[in-house]
């Protein structure tokens, strides 16, 4: 007695994942306060510090420029600040609004709904990226080899697909939207003054780098620092900081799954 | 809505001994019912009755401790996409995404669903053509709760939940949205409604269920609910000082009450008793401030049944939790 519901198939489930890529993105340009935050702040923070640096060498890794160093420690929590950040208090007020459950209710599937999230976190991510390594190369002489490439696309493919994935799961650990730039910031700040985001940790004590090892912030802005060091041939990979960006990607699909499985309504 | 239907496939929700605890506490306790196809079907009840927890079940948001639930003749629990198709949902509060436009989302949540309803048509429908182009955000309460409307309609549902679609509306807000829904029940979808509102579930409701305690209390049309259409008639006036209720003639009632000087008569012969009433009132030259004659009312009903009137009558059941 129903007119017949066409059958979805994988293909319309990818074209809706599009779509949805679309309106996300249109949401994400029109909130300036969330643009400020994970778009904008990366670079600003490039253009203050590779400005004050300019000229500066780094003694201990056999004097090559600061900004080779800095560029892609700027690009790594560039990465963090449009994926992870951005998603971690993005899918909190989503929650707390009760969007989530609304679109629980609507036949897109799930897994549908956060691919397309993270889609459009990684396009910001990629826009970021492309204005980082720009102005890196423009004014503060940033050195790319060509035979590298393999290290970049690496570096970024599973430094995204790390952020991101944990980004979406660390809310299960957020309270309250209120409670998300905490919980993040928490997370986030301590870590990237012993991760080789704003300087070398090379003199730092060895407890502070075994503990920044563990964590995937430091293995990022290393890979990518490996990728720009004028000092290293070859294609790029740093292979124990990938691994450690492999291992908490692994975490952070576990996480997200976590996260997803719970339904949105059952309070009790 | 008119005829009575025997076959399952007439059904579009079975609900059969619905249980839902949180821990010790029993918030729905063996509820059953049925809602046909067509038809506007009302759960009225006070906050806190159950209401919101059977709908959210049958929505697939919540899972059930025990009993039996079948929507369009699926198990909610199993949350099947192909039940998402057919349901359009309007929740209690629920957020949107504030920086889209109400023609962006329509059209948005219209896409995931296979079979859709033109966007411009939707939004016609609600009567938000000239917020079209505003972002959600930048809605008011009215016009965001005709929003939620419109996207529970894009996907051109079977069946509508509204979970208290009218709460905090201005009386004019609520005519409009009133309106709305009697035209959904035109267009022949099913519609189940919760509402707190005698008179909303009077006006849109084909049969209401009366809830108290996480139970069903009472159901049927609006105008029998609680033997309402059975029970005496109450003429209702007021004597002038100097006249005691002594002097009214004789008549047939149920019974008398005075407080004051109002008088509440009780009777089934309402157009007798009135008639003498008046008759003697005029005669006798007596002025009857406020006179009327009037059925109990739903809401007399309601108050009775939920026991949060003043009423004398006990309720039949008991909620036992």
């Amino acid at each position: 007695m129903n007119p017949a519901i066409p059958q979805s198939t994988l293909g319309r489930d990818l074209g809706l994942v599009f779509w949805q890529i679309r309106y996300e993105q249109r949401a994400y340009w029109r909130n300036r306060g969330r643009g400020v935050f994970t778009f904008v702040f990366p670079i600003m923070f490039l253009v203050i510090f590779a400005s004050l640096d300019k000229g500066q060498t780094i003694s201990t890794r056999g004097n090559i420029a600061f900004n080779d160093f800095f560029v892609p420690g700027i690009l790594a929590y560039g990465i963090i600040a449009t994926t992870f950040v951005n998603l971690a208090i993005g899918t909190a007020i989503l929650r707390d609004q009760g969007i989530l459950k609304r679109m629980q209710g609507t036949p897109l599937p799930r897994w549908a709904y956060v691919l397309a999230r993270i889609g459009s976190a990684s396009i910001v991510m990629l826009m970021m990226t492309a204005v980082v390594l720009g102005l890196g190369a423009a004014v503060w002489g940033l050195d790319f080899r060509a035979g590298a490439l393999p290290g970049l696309i690496v570096s970024l493919v599973l430094g995204t697909a790390c952020f991101t994935t944990i980004g979406v799961g660390i809310t299960q650990f957020i309270p309250n939207a209120e409670a998300g730039p905490v919980v993040v910031n928490l997370a986030v700040l301590p870590l990237t003054f012993i991760s080789n985001i704003w300087f070398p940790i090379d003199s730092l004590p060895q407890a502070l780098k075994t503990i920044a090892g563990l964590f995937p912030i430091k293995a990022l802005a290393t890979s990518l620092q490996y990728v720009f060091d004028p000092r290293h041939h070859g294609a790029g990979l740093d292979g124990t900081d990938l691994r450690v960006l492999a291992i908490w990607t692994v975490v952070g699909v576990w996480l997200m799954i976590r996260f997803l499985r719970k339904p949105m309504g059952d309070v009790g | 809505m008119n005829s009575i239907p025997t076959q399952a496939d007439e059904l579009a929700i079975e609900v059969h001994d619905l249980r839902k605890s949180y821990g010790e506490n029993l918030a729905v306790g063996g509820v059953s019912f049925d809602v046909r196809r067509g038809e506007v079907f009302c759960l009225l009840g006070p906050n806190g009755a159950g209401k919101t927890t059977i709908v959210e079940i049958l929505e697939g948001y919540r899972t059930r401790t025990s009993g039996e639930a079948r929507v369009l003749g699926i198990d909610p629990a199993t949350s099947a996409r192909t039940l998402r198709e057919q349901v359009g949902i309007v929740l209690q509060q629920c957020g949107v995404q504030p920086d889209l436009s109400v023609y962006e989302l329509v059209e948005m949540y219209g896409r995931y669903h296979a079979r859709q309803r033109p966007v411009d048509e939707v939004i016609q429908l609600v009567e938000l053509t000239e917020k079209r182009d505003e972002r959600a955000k930048k809605l008011s309460g009215g016009q965001r709760r005709r929003l939620d409307l419109a996207l529970a309609l894009v996907g051109d549902p079977e069946l509508i939940f509204l979970d208290e679609p009218t709460t905090g509306f201005d009386p004019q807000a609520r005519r409009q949205a009133w309106s709305t829904i009697r035209s959904l029940c035109q267009l022949g979808k099913t519609v189940f409604l919760t509402t707190h509102y005698m008179d909303e579930a009077q006006f849109l409701a084909d049969r209401v269920a009366v809830m108290r305690g996480g139970q069903i209390i009472a159901s049927g049309r609006p105008d029998e609910l609680g033997g309402r259409d059975l029970r005496p008639a109450e003429i209702r006036f007021e004597l002038p000082d100097g006249v005691g209720l002594d002097e009214v003639p004789d008549l047939p009632a149920e019974g008398r009450e005075l407080t004051g000087p109002r008088v509440t008569i009780h009777t089934r012969q309402p157009v007798r008793a009135a008639q003498i009433i008046t008759s003697w009132a005029v005669d006798s030259e007596v002025d009857l401030a406020h006179f009327s004659v009037a059925q109990p009312s739903l809401e007399d009903i309601y108050l009775e049944l939920t026991g949060s009137g003043g009423h004398a009558q006990p309720v039949a059941e008991e909620a036992t939790v």
